[in-house]
């Protein structure tokens, strides 16, 4: 990290005023002021999830500093920020995604309704069978479209009769607003879907397992306005039943989408609230600057 | 990665932005123009000065239908947000209330008209008095709301708030004050009702000044003060305004009291 005491031994050669801009300490930056606290309340009165002061470090590189935030239960919350922001390194916390990377630790505390999900008795796959992710590029398996959705409901033996799974996939892909257009090929491959339909059959892919949280990460960048459309709606549609975090590039997705937005900036949360206020007032100037294209 | 300050990363938005931040001022100083332009008729009992005032209206007219037109083009390719968005919308407002104040300069022409074009006595100086004072008054307030705005200056625009509940004050003595001028001289009863039409145009020109100052309070602090008591905006612009709007306000009761027993 350029810590500000890197800065001030950096290189003397350059010029007296740049050196000087250099060491400047910048409190509104802020990973530069210990004391920053998050503008806007982080907590909700119904939370599915909730994290209280993660710390997330690849190696000694700290990713993420000091994060609390919860998820209330059927709502949409949107995490924002430029890259690299952590905002998809927190995301990943939320069903321990980072336990992948070696080199990652995660401190601090992070609840599915109250559960400790780094706790010893916390089995991981099922987490991820609760927390469910759909991510950037639709991934299906090389399977057909019925064994995509199927193959989690297996696994966790969530079916106990082959009606009893054909009707899991048919809800799964009806709530995914898939049915009606692979209804009659539930044999053909996955892979042989238009991206947007990709993507909407990883949702019910995620959906089939009845998870009680879905991550997002990025699910639109891939796809055409129209798809992108098809999948938002499904988002709203979806938030009846499930709580959503969903990380986008697009402010635009995030207003349209969420009823919260979290703004990341160099690892802290710099505010969060209402999606309403944060487009329209925004408290801190960090978030204005980043949503009304003032970064440089 | 830094804000760099009021700059956007679209360096042709800032230039779209600032266009329609130079159309508002422009509109400004037109309609503090027109309002200067139409007094100078009646002063100096003009009306052929009259009629180029009223058509000179028509420019503050295509002024307001090009900001309005630059603001939906820039809402539909820029897709504003936050302070950018408030910013868009309150100067369509804004721009609408400027309309307006060249509509009620338009009527100060009016009566130049009237008063000079018919075959009636012109009313006399003394009855006319007022029309000037307030005249001067308002324009005051929209140079002061306009410089407000071009600086985007809250004190400024709490001092036009403030303006504006003093003229209030002001409108309740001119019209004690025409009541008695009938009563004293019933010739003047004639011009009496365009006198009060020209006085409710003027008021309703220092209530735009005063609206545009909410909108500045909604650019800058994100507050819609519409509908809302001066007293409570000026609250929300700062706490410390409050005791000063009332010291403001009745040092300023204190002077007009005595400016009207002077007479």
């Amino acid at each position: 990290m350029n810590t500000l005491t890197d800065r001030i031994t950096e290189d003397m050669s350059a010029p007296l005023d740049e050196r000087q801009a250099a060491v400047a300490p910048n409190f509104d930056d802020p990973v530069l002021n210990p004391d920053f606290k998050t503008f806007g309340n982080v907590h909700v009165d119904d939370p599915a999830m909730t994290s209280r002061n993660v710390n997330v470090s690849y190696g000694d590189k700290q990713a993420i500093f000091n994060v609390s935030l919860d998820v209330g239960k059927n709502e949409v919350i949107a995490m924002i920020g430029p890259s690299g922001c952590g905002k998809s390194t927190f995301l990943r916390c939320l069903n321990r995604m980072n336990d992948t990377i070696d080199v990652c630790r995660v401190s601090g505390s992070i609840k599915l309704y109250g559960e400790d999900i780094y706790g010893k008795d916390m089995d991981v796959v099922l987490l991820r069978a609760r927390v469910g992710i759909v991510f950037q590029k639709p991934n299906p398996f090389p399977k057909s479209l019925y064994e995509n959705v199927a193959y989690g409901v297996k696994l966790h033996g969530l079916a106990s009769s082959k009606s009893e799974l054909d009707d899991i996939v048919e809800s799964s892909l009806r709530k995914a607003d898939l049915w009606k257009e692979v209804s009659d090929r539930l044999d053909k491959p996955g892979t042989g879907l238009s991206g947007g339909q990709q993507q909407r059959l990883c949702i019910a892919r995620a959906i089939a397992i009845s998870p009680e949280i879905i991550l997002m990460d990025e699910p639109c960048s891939a796809l055409d306005p129209i798809a992108t459309a098809a999948i938002e709606e499904l988002i709203d549609e979806l938030r009846k039943q499930y709580s959503i975090c969903i990380v986008t590039h697009s402010m635009q997705q995030a207003a349209r989408v969420s009823q919260r937005t979290a703004y990341f900036h160099l690892g802290r949360l710099v505010e969060v609230g209402a999606t309403d206020t944060v487009f329209t007032n925004p408290r801190h100037r960090l978030t204005e600057g980043y949503i009304t294209g003032r970064f440089g | 990665m830094n804000i760099q300050g009021d700059r956007h990363i679209y360096k042709r938005f800032d230039k779209e932005m600032q266009y329609l931040h130079n159309l508002v001022v422009q509109m400004g100083r037109l309609a503090v123009n027109q309002l200067e332009d139409a007094l100078d008729t009646l002063q100096n009992e003009n009306p052929g000065k009259a009629y180029d005032v009223i058509s000179n209206d028509k420019k503050l007219n295509d002024l307001d239908l090009q900001a309005d037109d630059e603001i939906i083009r820039l809402i539909a390719l820029r897709q504003p947000v936050a302070r950018d968005l408030r910013v868009l919308i309150s100067i369509g407002k804004i721009v609408a209330e400027l309309e307006r104040t060249g509509d009620e300069a338009r009527k100060i022409a009016g009566l130049t008209i009237r008063f000079f074009e018919s075959d009636q006595k012109p009313p006399s100086e003394e009855i006319l008095r007022d029309i000037y004072s307030l005249s001067a008054y308002v324009i005051n307030m929209l140079e002061m709301a306009i410089q407000a705005f071009d600086d985007l200056n809250l004190d400024l625009a709490a001092d036009v708030l403030i303006e504006s509940a003093q003229l209030d004050n002001q409108l309740k003595s001119i019209l004690r004050r025409l009541s008695t001028f009938i009563m004293e001289d019933s010739r003047n009863v004639g011009h009496f009702v365009d006198i009060v039409l020209g006085i409710r145009a003027l008021e309703r020109f220092g209530g735009h000044s005063s609206n545009i100052a909410g909108h500045i309070v909604f650019i800058e602090k994100g507050i819609d003060v519409r509908h809302t008591d001066d007293k409570t905006i000026l609250r929300n612009i700062r706490d410390v305004y409050v005791k000063e709007f009332d010291t403001a306000l009745s040092e300023k009761a204190h002077e007009s009291d005595s400016g009207e027993e002077g007479r």
